[in-house]
């Protein structure tokens, strides 16, 4: 039993571009984001209706995370946040279903997105202070704290890959063991505890983590 | 001096890999007992000033999430004895 991702076929038949299983869900999840957004905010107007309400209290609750811990600076990350949580939240969610592996149980995915994290984190600490400025800012309070600096900032995207990977990952484990064990009815309850509830906080986790870690670079 | 064959080496490593995957999850009880103990504080916080509910809410979320990195390290460390060998 490899809980990792399945190679389902090469791509141009070329050993180069395996195509696994978890990619294809990923990609089926980006299409209902798109096919949502672009129902959700069909009719806009100044008045809204019922989808439209939807879309902004989604919007909303988003933007009400952010705004406190980046103050006045809310409008700018939701397009990058908003994205994250979505993007997750749905990716996680879609593993409820029986038989689809959640592009988050696979690390390349996790990872990939801690890496953008990662990059969007170092680039806000360095127009906060300037290139120099933020290099410097290591090495602060004394320069013996350099190194332990630099290996703190690096284990960021690796715990913040691994957290999501691990959760997702390890009620996938578990609820394949109990399928094997008890095939009827006992793994529905674990189905809503490890898809729906671990998938919903794990995703407002990701995003909360990325806001703090720009609000930590900036500040 | 005794030579093992590669055969008993290889089944000796797996072996003992598994072993210590196991027992590096062990370190899961760490985070287990600090992030129960920032619910309960929150719990008490909350129950002192319930208007505060999302604010204490956020934090304690954060705080767990920081203080569950020592899990997840030891949970890289599993998989690596895992998968990697």
């Amino acid at each position: 039993m490899n809980p990792g991702p399945q190679i389902q076929f090469y791509l141009f038949g070329n050993e180069l571009f395996p195509i696994t299983d978890t990619l294809i869900v990923g990609w089926v999840s980006v299409i209902i984001i798109l096919l949502g957004a672009k129902y959700l905010t069909s009719q806009l107007s100044i008045r809204p209706n019922g989808k439209q309400n939807i879309a902004e209290f989604m919007i909303e609750l988003i933007y009400q995370q952010i705004e406190p811990m980046l103050p006045g600076e809310g409008w700018r990350f939701l397009p990058f946040i908003a994205t994250i949580f979505i993007y997750i939240g749905v990716g996680n969610l879609i593993g409820v279903v029986p038989g689809v592996t959640s592009p988050t149980g696979d690390l390349n995915t996790t990872l990939g997105l801690a890496l953008v994290v990662f990059i969007v984190v170092q680039y806000e600490g360095m127009r906060e202070y300037g290139v120099w400025g933020y290099i410097k800012g290591f090495a602060e309070p004394v320069i013996f704290l350099l190194p332990i600096n630099v290996i703190g900032e690096l284990a960021k995207p690796i715990s913040h890959s691994f957290r999501l990977f691990g959760n997702i990952v390890g009620g996938g484990i578990i609820i394949t063991l109990i399928y094997q064990a008890a095939p009827a009815l006992i793994p529905v309850p674990l189905h809503a505890w490890f898809g729906v509830f671990v998938g919903a906080i794990q995703a407002l986790i990701f995003g909360m983590v990325a806001i703090a870690y720009i609000s930590v670079a900036k500040s | 001096m005794i030579e093992f064959t590669p055969e008993v080496a290889n089944t000796v490593i797996t072996t003992a890999s598994y072993v210590a995957a196991g027992a590096a999850m062990m370190a899961g009880m760490g985070p287990g007992i600090g992030m129960g103990f920032a619910a309960g504080k929150a719990t008490s916080a909350v129950r002192r000033q319930p208007e505060a509910r999302g604010p204490i809410i956020t934090t304690m979320l954060l705080g767990q999430v920081i203080s569950a990195s020592t899990g997840i390290y030891s949970l890289v460390i599993a998989i690596f004895l895992i998968y990697g060998i």
